[in-house]
């Protein structure tokens, strides 16, 4: 953190504006809260954990980062038992022991081999070790539903996150050259260690409202019909009231406009609905409760659909 | 930590207020500490203190950590910058002092805080002579019968099973563990002496999976007899299994897995009763469940997750919605235990409408009116 940063306050705002509309350019709608918290991450350099329910575009902040700064992204999928040897680095063993094949003839001495065998020719980088490894710029790294990893594996992170450096017991320890922009999401099917919490920034991501969605939708969808796209917009935003086990995310809103436009639909009616409930309900049970809520009210109001 | 903030010369002030209201916010319940503050002051100097709606987002992104917490941030910054509202901030103050006036009252905390504490030191000595037929006429006592003076005996009894019975889980899970993976790496690093040849084998060691737990525990009128006990059973399980969410429900459904893992037994016992008066005495399990569903459901795994539910089946509401909901449940969840005291009964039928609703859905229907009955639980975790 340099003197020269905070010296004008208007500087952080254009900067701030810079950052939505650079996204939107880059076909992601944002609202201020993110894009100052997205400021903050490049200037701070913490880390930014992103919270909030599925299919709202959690993921894709990392992607459009990475778009928006011309940097490399780098991604980490979290899943239960993810390890070191996964996450961060392995020996290519199969390799390995050819290479011992081949010299055996040699007159190298056992040191030598060993020196051979276990240089960085040898190493395969995974996500974590190529994100420090990277030697031009700062890549955008990505960790993908950090929730599903376990407790471990965490604690592991958080001394990643803190040093940025990982030690490999054969070739010694690696520093980061430039450190990388970090986004970690979660579904929060668990309580993240406040630890880990603590370090990062937070954004916690809600259901967009009517005008935001709109925007959404018309910016992901430029060929869409004005009134379709209202149409679909209001009746996922309905759908998303009803007491569902799988609430409709955006992803589901974009699913279902794109099948209304193959479907060369051009309003929105119950047959409509029927044909591309598929992707606005995950379940038999939701599918019920969508059929029963009095659809029809809603899309034959006069004010909207 | 002046000179280096970097505000600009003069602005000392500026840098007070960041630290006056990272220490209100604290007072108001958001996690932080030096660092915290750190970092909302370097926060601050990269976003400037002029735009007021650019602060908030930026100090709400560096002071939270959950959605909880997201959710408190907008009031507590508008009540601490801006005046006007400062009449919001009196109302929450005048709740707080109501609320340290309820704190104050020794009725409330009776309830469920019973024998610990007072009785015991003397009931220490008491204990040590407890002979084995003492030991297990206790536990086979019924909780509901059981005298004050049993009780803390009882507890301690209990405590000490529990911490037996985790052990051996915990043993158990060493022991099941047969050769994992081969470890390619070690392998080949023992292989180097022998000229490459992989003679000896190195396999990973299978890392131990506990079981995650969630436990629904029904505290209304018609259990009140047991609940005082369970409720230390709970605690207990929650002390010594790592992942265990633990919920209360009557006509509501509250998470109190917080509360029980901060803080002792006694204190957690005092808050938990404080929490659970005034909550009225009917029970509402399929809605309870289904308020479950709705907002904790995504902390359940079919694979590893083990649902316990402490209740006597005695439902209010309709049998049919106590039937969905626990398919519902039925359907994330490895396994799915109900526990009833009142199976200790010698004459009980489980007929009550919600209990044979319930019946088709449960994996396991067991006891739970005595210490016993409790122990033998360990052969479904």
């Amino acid at each position: 953190m340099e003197t020269s940063v905070g010296s004008s306050p208007s500087a952080s705002s254009q900067s701030i504006d810079t950052i939505i509309s650079g996204f939107e350019h880059l076909g992601y709608v944002t609202d201020r809260s993110l894009a100052t918290a997205i400021y903050l991450v490049t200037q701070l350099r913490k880390p930014l954990l992103v919270e909030g329910h599925a299919g709202l575009g959690k993921t894709e902040v990392a992607k459009v980062l990475a778009g928006f700064l011309g940097a490399r992204l780098i991604r980490l999928q979290c899943y239960e038992g993810l390890d070191v040897s996964s996450a961060v680095y392995e020996w290519n063993y199969q390799k390995q022991l050819l290479a011992i094949k081949i010299q055996e003839p040699s007159k190298q001495t056992v040191e030598e081999k060993e020196k051979h065998i276990f240089s960085r020719e040898f190493l395969l980088e995974r996500p974590l070790l190529q994100s420090i490894l990277v030697e031009d710029a700062s890549p955008v790294l990505l960790i993908d539903e950090i929730d599903r990893a376990d407790e471990a594996f965490e604690a592991f992170l958080l001394e990643l996150l803190s040093d940025f450096q990982v030690t490999i017991p054969e070739l010694g320890t690696v520093h980061a050259k430039h450190v990388p922009y970090v986004i970690l999401t979660s579904n929060r099917s668990r309580e993240l260690g406040d630890a880990l919490k603590r370090r990062c920034l937070y954004q916690w991501i809600d259901y967009p409202d009517l005008d935001k969605e709109m925007r959404i939708v018309r910016t992901r969808l430029p060929g869409i019909e004005q009134q379709l796209a209202r149409q679909v917009v209001q009746f996922v935003q309905f759908v998303r009231r009803l007491p569902l086990s799988k609430p409709a995310g955006i992803a589901e809103t974009l699913d279902c406009a794109r099948a209304l436009m193959a479907l060369g639909k051009h309003r929105l009616d119950p047959e409509a609905v029927e044909e591309t409930l598929s992707c606005v309900s995950k379940s038999v049970e939701d599918s019920a409760k969508i059929r029963s809520a009095g659809l029809e009210r809603i899309l034959s109001s006069p004010t909207g659909p | 930590m002046q000179g280096s903030n970097g505000f600009a010369e003069g602005s000392d002030d500026a840098a007070g207020t960041i630290v006056a209201f990272c220490r209100y916010a604290r007072e108001q319940g958001l996690a932080g500490g030096v660092q915290v503050t750190l970092a909302v002051l370097r926060a601050a100097v990269c976003l400037g203190m002029a735009d007021r709606e650019t602060l908030r987002f930026g100090l709400r992104a560096v002071m939270c950590s959950t959605k909880d917490e997201w959710g408190l941030f907008g009031e507590i910054f508008e009540t601490f910058w801006d005046p006007v509202e400062s009449k919001r901030s009196q109302r929450v103050l005048r709740r707080k002092q109501s609320r340290a006036i309820d704190d104050s009252d020794p009725n409330r905390s009776t309830q469920m805080s019973g024998a610990v504490g007072e009785s015991q030191a003397e009931d220490r000595g008491r204990q040590d002579v407890a002979g084995a037929s003492e030991r297990e006429r206790l536990r086979k006592a019924d909780f509901s019968a059981l005298r004050q003076d049993d009780l803390a005996v009882l507890e301690t009894i209990a405590l000490r099973l529990l911490r037996q019975m985790s052990a051996r889980l915990s043993r158990r899970h060493r022991m099941t563990i047969s050769r994992g993976r081969l470890d390619l790496r070690r392998t080949i690093h023992h292989s180097i002496s022998r000229g490459g040849d992989p003679i000896d084998l190195r396999y990973h060691k299978r890392k131990p999976r506990p079981n995650r737990l969630v436990i629904l525990l029904d505290i209304s009128g018609s259990m009140s007899p047991y609940s005082l006990f369970l409720v230390r059973f709970v605690y207990a399980l929650q002390k010594h299994f790592k992942q265990v969410n633990t919920f209360l429900f009557s006509t509501d459904l509250v998470e109190i897995t917080h509360l029980l893992r901060a803080s002792r037994l006694p204190e957690a016992l005092r808050s938990l009763s404080q929490l659970a008066t005034g909550w009225s005495g009917g029970t509402r399990i399929g809605g309870s469940l289904s308020e479950f569903n709705k907002l904790h459901a995504r902390k359940l795994r079919r694979a590893d997750t083990v649902f316990l539910i402490l209740s006597d089946g005695w439902d209010t509401g309709e049998p049919e919605m106590l039937a969905a909901e626990l398919a519902a449940v039925k359907h994330r969840v490895h396994k799915l235990i109900w526990l009833n005291p009142l199976l200790g009964l010698a004459d009980y039928q489980p007929i009550t409408r919600g209990m044979s609703a319930a019946l088709p859905h449960v994996d396991v229907f067991a006891p739970a009116h005595n210490l016993e009955s409790l122990m033998a639980l360990e052969r479904h975790l």
